[in-house]
């Protein structure tokens, strides 16, 4: 209530009035606050009514809407979650069957006709597991991964190709935690686990249009563009390179800035600085741009000395020019060939520009295979996503799988991961003879050879000059053998001391033609993986292989070990999940209780407010009433 | 010696009691006049009759002058103090207004669509490719939309109702200076250079009074009676010269940016500003740029909104590829870069690059091309509308022309779609190429058509695949994330300033108001206590006067029988 400093002087009818005016307006809005207050059950209705106060409860009310999103996230990923939770339950045991099937038909009391019986279980098994692969909740197919669209295990007649995704999607779980919600279909099936690794850095080189985004930048963590201050020795300048977004614009902010005896122009793999001045470059306050463009020299190296920056890392992108790979060696286009459970297919890449037409031109073909880009991109990976088919990639006549390093059996192969890792079994002594076409032989022992090299040198070495040369196919996948002796017999292989070398190495695959014996790719990529086991296991019923239902079995037991520590992964972040929930809820009570200090009412203060302020109003209208009404006119006769 | 003298003295005495009694009883009429100043009758002794050498008689009494009880200092702080609290007063009434069209702390106010337009985002992360979600995020964007609109409506009516009722004040203040001046007049004349026209001065200190309510003024009077007015230190009212008030809009640039009109108030005689502070005319001219400045904040989230929204949604794809985009914001010419004013795109694209995909329906397989928006100013090659428009037609499969300043993308065969990736120069968003907002500012911000239409179109995607959220995982980040376009705050603490901002001003409006009354009526009790009538005091007046005045008519009959008894004895 306004205090009104009562004059000493004179009390005027005016001045009693204008009092009685003043205090009761006073107390009427302060009541009125009051009740405002009481009836909202708010003590904050407006900001202003108290705006640091209310600074923090919009705050807190911000916070209480992001956490609904949180919570809405977390429910969704929860019930999608569980439900891969309780999938790969049944998942795992549907796997548990199949080993259950296949140690039931190990031995030699089962008769082929309950192995063809059990093979028609294990077949409708294998149904289910694709039913399970292809399972949607909520309209979202849940091993899709961000390809969720659509079933990720196509049926193609008998081989299931896995064409979802291994991106698994993420969403925020509170202010920091953005954490995936999918589990990878690929990882779970084990569907896209064999692959042909790029051995080759593709390594682009510079080119005017290169990213600063695409450079691994000189000490690998990327370009980040901001200002760097760079002298001639004289002077220097600060040159903002935040706006650069390709290299070139690096290399033309920087002549721009008018440094004398300062060039920059692109070398094949980083920035070169020349000119006649002592060429000093440094970062500005906690910049890293000069060192992520490999230019950082803080003293200089002395007048006219060409600085020649770091390698860049540039790094292959859908974008990058065939041209520009391999530093600017470029690749040849003769294309590739690759076998995938079928004929194989010829691959050429004439008239591909880009990386991403090297990408199309592969995973459009009729192969079913899968080119991408490595995660680190240095280089291409080509992926068998078919389970229950092998896949070989070989040259087309050229050399485009070796530059691209994707040439699934080369000599350098090393031969204990021939034949899907059983590798190449020897026996003591010499392993195999070659009959020459003149009918001369010579023996080769392959004990203690590495590589598929070190096999090609030894038949060479063991041929002494006798006219047969061993090397390694150029076109396809194989060892080859050239008879010069111009005779008149057949150029042939022959296991010695029964060993089984020759036929892994594929030198038994196909007889001689003509003067060339031309060996089988025994390093063809298998898909592992659920379907290919179970088919394994089909077909090993079916045919009566006892050896073959016991590979079968182990590798399912693979699979199986691998579902149930995923299904353990998957249950650990349900349950973390949980507790994030938990935790959210407890903290929602705890900013809520909060909120309500801040914001509501306290109603016994109000109440007792609203009293006191009624009673002042009472006494105000009393006293208003009497003294406004006394006048010394009433006592005058 | 006389009693011809004694008579005199009676009469006298008659007179001045009437004289006194009259201003009793006008003291007493006007106890309920807030304007009036009490006045009092003050006699003195008329010079006293030497009789002989030493000797001095009294001869009665005479009227000396009716005074006004006043203290013309004290109207001065009174009057300062009357200013202080209208300006207060209004201040607070319109910041509440203010305060109001943002309805912040409820459940329904902007801060709230914010969160939930961002949330739906979110939501659209755990589900990308939901036709449902994907309306809701449409629906929740409309909704923010018009909320901004809406905001921005209240705000430039509120400034329109301002403007109105500035206007009929600074007439109310021309009339009031008028008078003034016309008293002024009317006081020299009446009073000739002497003594006070009681009446006529309450009147021209009431409309005083009237006009420091209006306006912070400061007077200065005159020997001759005269009241000068000063605005500041300019001079409003000079002798019986009005210099007069009026209104006058500020579009000294021609446009404002904004499309709101301000106004301030200047000498009707030569247009030259008056700086007035205080009273309500100062404190709307004050209120008005404080809109002036909310309006202007509303603007810029809105536009930092869509263009920070936009630049990412530009980069994302939807469900669908495009077949054919028309962009929303057309360039005036073709033929400047692209961030020349000329070209006058009000969202700026920088030095960059951004790639086109043009995607096989049947295969899924996508050729990507990289197109560079050099915009570095150097070498006098930067991107024009025409070399963008050239650089994507030389894409294989799109087809670019400009309709109208505005950029048209088609896919050249309907066996392929077009879509956008990885664009770090702003230059779709900034031609409004898959966008999700259209407009320019909060007035006409809303959500494109397109997707409107085709919610397939709405970008969550960022690398293609349509189940992928990376777009939106991004959007829904955006609200707490520092951008450029705000100085480094972000959406959120932008607003949140906004609002606060506000409420620290009406708060400390209201404050200042309740202190600037108290001040006035503290003033206002020691002018009453001066000035005011006490009806008590005139009722012992005029007891006292009727007394005196019984006495001198007491004195004149005992004069006349004195006289008689001297006749009778001739």
């Amino acid at each position: 209530m306004a205090i009104l400093p009562v004059p000493l002087a004179r009390v005027s009818n005016q001045l009693q009035s204008n009092l009685a005016l003043s205090s009761l307006a006073t107390t009427q809005r302060q009541l009125l606050e009051v009740q405002n207050e009481i009836s909202t059950g708010k003590r904050v209705n407006t900001p202003s009514d108290d705006p640091g106060t209310a600074a923090i409860i919009q705050q807190l009310q911000k916070t209480l809407e992001q956490r609904q999103s949180f919570a809405t996230n977390l429910q969704s990923a929860n019930s999608q979650l569980s439900e891969v939770d309780s999938t790969t339950g049944d998942l795992s045991a549907l796997l548990q069957q199949a080993q259950d099937i296949a140690s039931q038909n190990v031995g030699s009391d089962v008769t082929p006709d309950q192995r063809t019986a059990a093979a028609a279980v294990v077949k409708t098994l294998y149904d289910q597991v694709l039913s399970i692969g292809n399972k949607q909740f909520n309209g979202v197919y849940l091993f899709g991964g961000d390809r969720s669209t659509e079933p990720p295990f196509k049926d193609n007649n008998g081989t299931i190709q896995f064409v979802g995704s291994s991106n698994v999607l993420s969403n925020n779980f509170d202010e920091h935690a953005v954490l995936p919600f999918q589990v990878a279909g690929d990882q779970l099936f084990g569907a896209l686990t064999m692959q042909v690794t790029g051995a080759t850095n593709l390594a682009p080189a510079l080119t005017a249009v290169t990213r600063l985004v695409e450079l691994g930048g000189a000490s690998g963590d990327g370009v980040r563009p901001g200002a760097i201050r760079m002298g001639n020795g004289a002077t220097t300048v600060d040159v903002d390179l935040s706006t650069a977004d390709s290299v070139q614009d690096v290399v033309n902010t920087i002549n721009a800035a008018g440094l004398a005896g300062v060039t920059a122009s692109l070398g094949s793999d980083g920035i070169q600085l020349s000119g006649g001045g002592n060429i000093s470059v440094n970062e500005i306050g906690s910049g890293t741009t000069a060192g992520d463009l490999g230019i950082l020299i803080p003293t200089g190296g002395g007048a006219g000395v060409t600085v020649t920056g770091q390698n860049l890392g540039a790094k292959v992108t859908p974008l990058t020019k065939l041209a520009d790979l391999r530093g600017g060696a470029g690749l040849d286009l003769s294309g590739l060939t690759i076998t995938n459970g079928g004929a194989a297919v010829n691959i050429s890449l004439a008239g591909a520009q880009s990386v991403q037409d090297v990408l199309n031109a592969v995973n459009g073909s009729k192969a079913g295979v899968l080119a991408r880009i490595n995660a680190g991109g240095t280089g291409i990976d080509i992926v068998n996503p078919t389970q229950g088919t092998a896949m070989t990639i070989s040259e087309n006549g050229g050399a485009t799988a070796a530059e691209l390093g994707v040439r699934s059996f080369t000599p350098n192969t090393k031969l204990s991961d021939l034949n899907g890792g059983k590798g190449v079994r020897t026996a003591t002594g010499p392993d195999l003879q070659v009959t020459r076409k003149n009918g001369t032989t010579f023996s080769v022992d392959l004990d203690g050879l590495q590589t598929v090299q070190d096999v090609i040198n030894a038949i060479n070495a063991a041929d002494g000059g006798g006219g047969v040369a061993a090397a390694f196919t150029t076109s396809g996948n194989g060892i080859s053998l050239t008879d010069g002796t111009g005779g008149a017999g057949t150029l042939a292989v022959s296991p010695m001391n029964a060993s089984l070398g020759p036929a892994d190495l594929g030198l038994l695959a196909a007889p001689a033609v003509g003067n060339t014996l031309t060996g089988g790719d025994v390093n063809p990529v298998n898909s592992n993986g659920i379907f290919a086991s179970l088919g394994k296991l089909q077909a090993a019923l079916q045919a009566n292989n006892q050896t073959a239902i016991t590979e079968a079995a182990q590798s399912l037991k693979v699979d199986h070990d691998r579902v149930v520590v995923m299904r353990g992964q998957t249950g650990a972040r349900v349950k973390e999940l949980e507790s994030r929930q938990t935790r959210l809820d407890d903290e929602n009570v705890a900013t809520k209780s909060l909120l309500s200090n801040l914001q509501d009412t306290d109603f016994t203060t109000a109440v007792t407010r609203f009293q006191t302020l009624q009673n002042a109003l009472q006494a105000n209208y009393q006293m208003t009433a009497k003294v406004l009404h006394m006048s010394l006119l009433d006592f005058l006769g | 010696m006389s009693l011809i003298g004694a008579l005199n003295i009676g009469k006298s005495a008659l007179a001045i009691s009437q004289a006194q009694i009259q201003t009793t009883s006008n003291n007493i009429a006007n106890a309920g006049n807030a304007d009036y100043n009490r006045q009092v009758a003050s006699s003195g002794t008329t010079p006293d009759q030497q009789l002989r050498a030493g000797i001095f008689i009294g001869t009665g009494v005479d009227l000396t002058g009716i005074q006004r009880q006043i203290d013309v200092a004290l109207e001065g702080r009174l009057r300062a103090s009357i200013s202080d609290s209208a300006a207060a007063d209004t201040t607070q009434q319109w910041l509440s207004r203010v305060e109001a069209v943002f309805n912040e702390l409820g459940d329904q106010d902007l801060s709230t669509q914010f969160s939930t337009f961002f949330n739906s985002w979110s939501d659209l992360a755990n589900k990308p490719q939901d036709i449902g979600l994907r309306q809701v995020v449409l629906q929740n964007g409309d909704s923010i939309a018009r909320s901004f609109q809406s905001v921005r409506g209240q705000l430039s009516s509120i400034q329109g109702d301002v403007g109105d009722q500035l206007k009929g004040l600074a007439a109310r203040a021309d009339g009031l200076a008028q008078q003034i001046a016309n008293e002024n007049t009317q006081i020299v004349t009446a009073e000739g250079g002497s003594g006070s026209d009681n009446g006529l001065r309450d009147q021209r200190d009431a409309n005083i009074k009237q006009l420091s309510q209006l306006m912070d003024v400061r007077t200065i009077r005159q020997p001759s009676g005269v009241v000068n007015v000063y605005v500041g230190s300019e001079p409003l009212v000079i002798n019986g010269d009005s210099r007069g008030v009026a209104l006058k809009q500020d579009t000294s640039n021609g446009v404002t940016t904004n499309g709101l009109v301000t106004t301030s108030v200047v000498f009707k005689s030569n247009n030259g500003s008056i700086n007035a502070t205080g009273g309500q005319i100062g404190a709307l001219v004050a209120a008005q740029q404080q809109i002036n400045g909310a309006v202007d904040h509303v603007d810029t989230l809105a536009k930092s909104l869509m263009f920070e929204l936009n630049k990412i949604h530009a980069s994302g794809q939807g469900l669908d590829g495009f077949t054919s985009i028309s962009a929303a914001n057309p360039v005036n010419d073709a033929t400047v870069s692209l961030n020349d004013p000329k070209a006058g795109l009000k969202f700026l694209p920088n030095n960059g690059s951004f790639v086109v995909h043009v995607k096989q329906k049947g295969s899924g397989l996508e050729t990507s091309t990289l197109v560079q928006v050099d915009l570095d100013g150097r070498g006098g090659n930067d991107t024009t509308l025409n070399s963008l428009t050239a650089s994507l037609s030389a894409i294989t499969g799109v087809q670019a022309s400009v309709t109208g300043g505005r950029l048209s993308i088609t896919a050249a065969s309907p066996d392929v779609q077009i879509s956008f990736s990885q664009d770090s120069s702003g230059t779709l968003a900034a031609l409004g190429v898959n966008n999700f907002f259209t407009g320019r500012d909060a007035r006409d911000i809303a959500v494109s058509q397109v997707l409107m239409k085709q919610p397939t179109l709405l970008a969550a995607a960022k690398n293609g695949a349509p189940g992928d959220n990376q777009t939106a995982l991004a959007i829904a980040g955006l609200e707490s994330k520092a951008v450029a376009s705000l100085q480094g705050v972000s959406l959120k603490d932008s607003y949140q300033s906004l609002v606060n901002g506000i409420a620290t001003n009406t708060a400390a409006a209201k404050t200042s108001d309740e202190g600037a009354k108290t001040v006035k009526d503290t003033l206002d009790a020691h002018r009453q206590a001066l000035s005011g009538v006490s009806l008590d005091e005139e009722a012992i007046s005029l007891m006292k006067q009727q007394r005196a005045f019984q006495g001198a008519a007491k004195l004149i009959v005992a004069v006349d029988e004195m006289m008689k008894t001297l006749m009778a004895m001739i």
